[in-house]
């Protein structure tokens, strides 16, 4: 089992320094640090804005392969990913804020995975009844919600909600309010911030696994080993939940990891809608910026995202799948 | 009349060829009329009632972006200094900016754009995802291990980030954006396409083309692709869908298409920084652009059911 997980590791560990080596090289096709210091009141000469890029490798004058080795080698001997136009480090922007996004990210994932294979088991065990029709319809409505309209529907509401209740129950900004202290308190506090943004990533996300799950379990319900247990007398409640569940949760495992990316896209626009200082909004900063450094490191952290979720698929399907053996 | 009488003319020229099209024959005693292809497939979409609801809210909002622009008294970029954040009123039927920019000729204008940056993505993703995903499945060997590293790369490389990227570079040229689109967003399609080829290449007339020594390229484009033409419709019509969110995504931040160019996801974004005091400068494109979505999604479940035989949702026939 730890054998193949390294093996696997190992070869996710590949693919996301490939990428994040492609996205610095792309990124300096379409991104152009000088440009920030054009235009400048008083104007600087070519040699003060060299002056100012060289120490941060991010001069365009020197060859691309030489910024690139000066990029990679300070990343594989000391760990540094560089920093931005302005010369803040980009190790202590990601530090933070790689926190802030995974928080988001991780809880809307497992909610949103929950609920739909939950509702998918519903609707599956009611197929083509009142139930069922009402869940499929309202799925496919939420799933094809566009996110801004659906975070920036949830934030008309919460302002609602608050005028009504008289106090702010749900913060629409930031991740945290200053000056919270104690366990309590802060845990409170920070359930009262991510509640929104999460609810608008789990509204769109959540209906993908329903239909998926659904299917699936229809497939599987049908079969003839699920027949048999019936025959055997177990209830229809224990051939679902004990031959046919565990069967069709396979592929929707292997999905899980594969949205990931599509997760991180999402929480990029929420976080923007909600102004937390995340990964989302740095991937917003740092484009605008022209922020070489920080864009690579914002797609090295959605890559790893995506093998991160990826071998915990693996881990899934070796868990609940007795034909995979990997020992 | 030419093409009236070219279905009726192949049938009889060669009675093995476009079975589906041949006219209905007399019904006899205790037989059901026949159904041509287009009767049956028509009426299982109608059957499908949200599938109704949806294709007619989407011949709607299409007609509202061609004809809309008539009735519009404002031109997009016309300032009317005397309304300046107006809600909704008899002379700007939707309201105007904080600029005095009439909304409703901004959200036709969006409404326009966006409908043809997604009808573009679509077309360009369904045609690229099935040529590769077939021809890979095809060829085998080298080629599709080379398009399915190609795929597996896309799946983890952050395309959304390459595509802020690039489109905010082409300064909001909705043609580079709709480009890009396309390149990020056809190896889903492919892979899928690609794991149902697999089996189609085994069929006994793919076979029997390559013994005959027809081209490969050939074989994938006349034969296994219209055999995929289903899923094409139905890739096409989701593909529309996600093109629209991607582009609002992408222009709600500020990389995709830009004033004075405006699309339904910049509408939304100005909308979005006056949320509490011009509440119209979001309801109005946030509605088009949501109507928009789920109507094409229901299209796209209507036509999995009318298209698919195996599909039981339709009810019988």
């Amino acid at each position: 089992m730890s054998r193949y997980l390294l093996r696997r590791s190992a070869g996710w560990l590949l693919m996301v320094v490939a990428v994040t080596n492609l996205t610095y090289l792309l990124a300096w096709a379409y991104l152009d640090p000088r440009s920030n210091y054009v235009g400048r009141r008083p104007p600087l000469s070519e040699q003060q804005i060299v002056n100012l890029l060289e120490p941060r490798n991010l001069d365009d004058g020197t060859p691309l392969l030489e910024r690139w080795w000066n990029w990679f080698s300070s990343i594989l001997f000391r760990w540094d990913w560089g920093v931005s136009p302005t010369g803040q480090s980009v190790n202590d922007q990601v530090a933070y804020r790689m926190w802030i996004s995974g928080e988001l990210m991780l809880g809307a994932t497992i909610l949103l995975t929950v609920l739909g294979i939950a509702l998918g088991v519903y609707s599956a065990s009611r197929q083509y009844r009142l139930g069922d029709r009402v869940a499929q319809g309202t799925s496919i409505i939420t799933m094809n919600i566009p996110i801004v309209v659906a975070a920036l529907g949830i934030v008309l509401l919460a302002i609602a909600f608050n005028n009504a209740v008289g106090s702010t129950v749900f913060y629409v900004t930031g991740s945290s309010s200053p000056g919270v202290s104690g366990f309590l308190p802060t845990l409170l506090d920070s359930v009262q911030h991510i509640a929104l943004p999460t609810a608008a990533l789990v509204l769109v996300g959540y209906a993908q696994y329903h239909f998926l799950q659904r299917s699936l379990l229809l497939d599987n319900i049908k079969s003839d080993y699920v027949r048999m247990a019936r025959a055997k007398g177990l209830t229809k409640a224990q051939a679902v939940r004990k031959h046919a569940l565990r069967t069709s949760l396979i592929p929707v495992t292997t999905q899980v990891a594969f949205s990931i990316p599509a997760i991180f896209t999402g929480a990029v626009l929420t976080e923007s809608i909600f102004a937390w200082k995340g990964m989302g909004q740095y991937f917003i900063e740092t484009i605008s910026k022209n922020d070489v450094n920080g864009v690579v490191a914002v797609a090295a952290f959605g890559a790893v995202m995506t093998a991160v979720g990826a071998i915990l698929a693996d881990i899934a399907v070796v868990v609940l799948d007795p034909r995979v053996r990997v020992s | 009349m030419a093409t009236e009488s070219f279905p009726l003319a192949d049938a009889t020229s060669d009675p093995l060829v476009g079975g589906g099209d041949t006219p209905p024959v007399e019904p006899g005693p205790g037989e059901r009329k026949r159904l041509t292809k287009w009767q049956l497939y028509s009426r299982r979409f109608v059957r499908n009632r949200p599938a109704v609801a949806g294709i007619v809210i989407f011949v709607l909002l299409v007609a509202f972006a061609l004809v809309g622009p008539l009735f519009a008294k404002y031109d997009h970029v016309e300032l009317d200094f005397l309304a300046l954040s107006d809600p909704p009123n008899p002379d700007h039927w939707f309201g105007t900016n904080n600029a005095g920019n009439d909304l409703y000729a901004m959200v036709v204008v969006g409404l326009q754009r966006s409908l043809l940056i997604a009808v573009v993505v679509a077309t360009g993703t369904t045609i690229l995802s099935a040529v590769i995903g077939t021809a890979a499945a095809y060829f085998g060997g080298r080629i599709e291990r080379f398009a399915l590293f190609v795929i597996h790369f896309l799946m983890v490389a952050p395309t959304f980030l390459l595509l802020a990227m690039m489109s905010n570079d082409s300064g909001g040229d909705w043609k580079v954006i709709a480009l890009v689109l396309i390149l990020v967003s056809w190896f889903f399609q492919a892979r899928t396409i690609w794991t149902l080829s697999l089996s189609l290449r085994e069929r006994e007339y793919v076979h029997a083309a390559r013994y005959m020594g027809v081209p490969g390229m050939r074989i994938v484009l006349r034969h296994l692709i219209p055999n995929i033409g289903s899923l094409l419709v139905i890739n096409f019509t989701l593909g529309v869908v996600g093109a629209v969110m991607a582009e609002t995504g992408l222009s709600f931040l500020g990389f995709g298409v830009k004033l004075p160019d405006v699309s339904l996801g910049s509408l939304i974004g100005i909308g979005a920084s006056s949320m509490s005091s011009a509440p119209w400068m979001f309801y109005f494109p946030a509605a088009a652009l949501t109507l928009l979505t789920v109507s094409m999604a229901l299209v796209a479940d209507g036509l999995r059911d009318a298209l698919d035989p195996t599909s039981a949702a339709g009810g019988r026939a």
